[in-house]
């Protein structure tokens, strides 16, 4: 062990000291949030208008859209939704440094565009190139951008700082955005029917679990958060195969006192 | 500090961490999840008797493959320690019940699908380790389930389950001690509330 590695443990242990000294009196060694209590009220109330939002209007749309269709009509739909965002996983995996995937993301675009009638067959996933998404949420995790605390956006739900600034440039970089961009009319129309037909089967997919979350709850909110948090660890600030279980880090407190 | 001292410490920290993972047997640890996830699948999921025998027959498999004593004890976090005797007992038995029947509703929707067991990772909490395991899904990626498993003598016991790197444990942790903290009747808030969940969705069932 070297002296360098050994200051660098000492910094690192005087950090989360430091850092737990910071902190309230009654806080939760597992309590992951840095949210002080006027962001939390705020959060809270956006998360009950969502909340009513999803149940009176989405869901049950959601739940039309379920009606209508049959799971392979929904898995194609899905694919082409999907198929539309690959080139942003292409130069995301690019600017993470990850040149394989970034190559598997765009030959899949170029195979599923073409022998996948527009996305809506996944023929290259038959040939062994595996759909692997990412963004640019996950390229500033990678670069060990910090992630901020937890927030809660309207109509879109949990987020942080570091995620909205991701959807944004997603959003700007969506081909569906830039393909029509040259015209006003167009663009609108089709990034509004876009936007809706991506939380339509978005919100298809997840309200089963979301409702049985809801139900076994007994504080939504909190169980929410500590879940959208818990996952975001998985895209760590480390290289891109090693983060296997990021629940470890939280060991050392896993005995109880 | 000189170099015999970073030594020492060096040799000292190897050997604490290679006496933490030498108490658990990583082989066995994987075997007994492998045992429980199978168990599950074949006489639960893929059997073909009626709804109360399967309810009845995971009731079972829960109770024996987790340990929820110790499951509850960290999931009520610091108060544990201020909860009475008979609230602890409560609150572990209304936990219990309420685990048992959220998941027995939703183990169907494993119907077709299994494990794929990938080695296991050290811990340094004691006795306990990490077996790693993939579901493959219909598209894309696998899901990620990680197994955090305590030995205990011969014994194994599931103390966590991480999927996609939520830990049902530390979530239940984070809500349930918000809700305390809110709620004004305190622990014994939480205990009633999840009993009337039980109840719920007791009645949703017949």
């Amino acid at each position: 062990m070297n002296k360098k590695l050994l200051l660098g443990l000492f910094l690192v242990f005087g950090l989360i000291a430091g850092q737990s000294y910071a902190s309230e009196p009654d806080s939760d060694a597992f309590d992951q949030t840095r949210e002080n209590s006027v962001l939390e009220s705020y959060n809270r109330a956006m998360f009950g208008f969502n909340n009513y939002f999803y149940h009176y209007l989405l869901m049950p749309v959601a739940r039309g859209y379920r009606y209508v269709t049959t799971p392979s009509v929904r898995r194609s739909v899905r694919n082409s939704l999907d198929n539309i965002r690959e080139p942003i996983s292409t130069g995301n995996f690019l600017l993470q440094g990850n040149l394989k995937e970034s190559g598997i993301t765009l030959a899949r675009f170029a195979i599923n565009s073409t022998l996948g009638l527009f996305g809506l067959f996944d023929v290259a996933e038959g040939w062994g190139l595996k759909k692997k998404t990412t963004g640019f949420d996950e390229t500033f995790a990678k670069w060990c951008i910090p992630d901020g605390p937890y927030l809660v956006l309207p109509f879109i739900g949990s987020a942080t700082p570091r995620s909205t600034v991701g959807m944004g440039l997603g959003f700007v970089f969506d081909p569906v955005y830039w393909g029509t961009r040259h015209d006003a009319n167009v663009s609108d129309k089709a990034t509004y029917a876009y936007a809706a037909l991506q939380a339509i089967t978005i919100m298809e997919a997840n309200m089963d679990f979301l409702n049985d979350l809801e139900r076994n709850s007994v504080d939504y909110y909190t169980a929410v958060r500590s879940a959208y948090l818990q996952n975001r660890k998985n895209m760590g600030c480390r290289s891109s195969e090693d983060v296997v279980n990021a629940t470890a880090s939280y060991d050392f407190d896993f005995d109880i006192e | 500090m000189n170099k015999f001292l970073l030594s020492l410490v060096a040799a000292l920290s190897c050997v604490w961490a290679l006496g933490a993972q030498a108490a658990v047997d990583a082989a066995k640890a994987e075997a007994f999840v492998k045992g429980v996830t199978e168990d599950g699948i074949e006489n639960i999921i893929n059997a073909n008797i009626p709804q109360a025998e399967k309810d009845k027959r995971f009731a079972k498999l829960f109770n024996s493959a987790l340990d929820i004593q110790f499951i509850g004890q960290f999931v009520l976090g610091r108060y544990w320690r201020t909860a009475t005797a008979e609230q602890r007992q409560e609150f572990i038995d209304a936990y219990r019940e309420l685990n048992v029947q959220t998941w027995s509703k939703r183990f169907d929707e494993f119907k077709g699908r299994n494990f794929i067991f990938k080695g296991t990772d050290a811990s340094n909490s004691a006795n306990q380790i990490f077996v790693n395991s993939t579901v493959p899904m219909e598209q894309g990626e696998p899901a990620k389930v990680v197994w955090r498993v305590k030995q205990i003598g011969n014994e194994f016991k599931i103390v966590d389950i991480i999927i996609e790197n939520v830990s049902l444990a530390i979530t239940a942790r984070n809500e349930y001690t918000a809700f305390i903290k809110q709620s004004p009747d305190g622990v014994a808030g939480l205990i009633k509330n999840l009993q009337e969940k039980t109840k719920a969705v007791d009645k949703k069932v017949s």
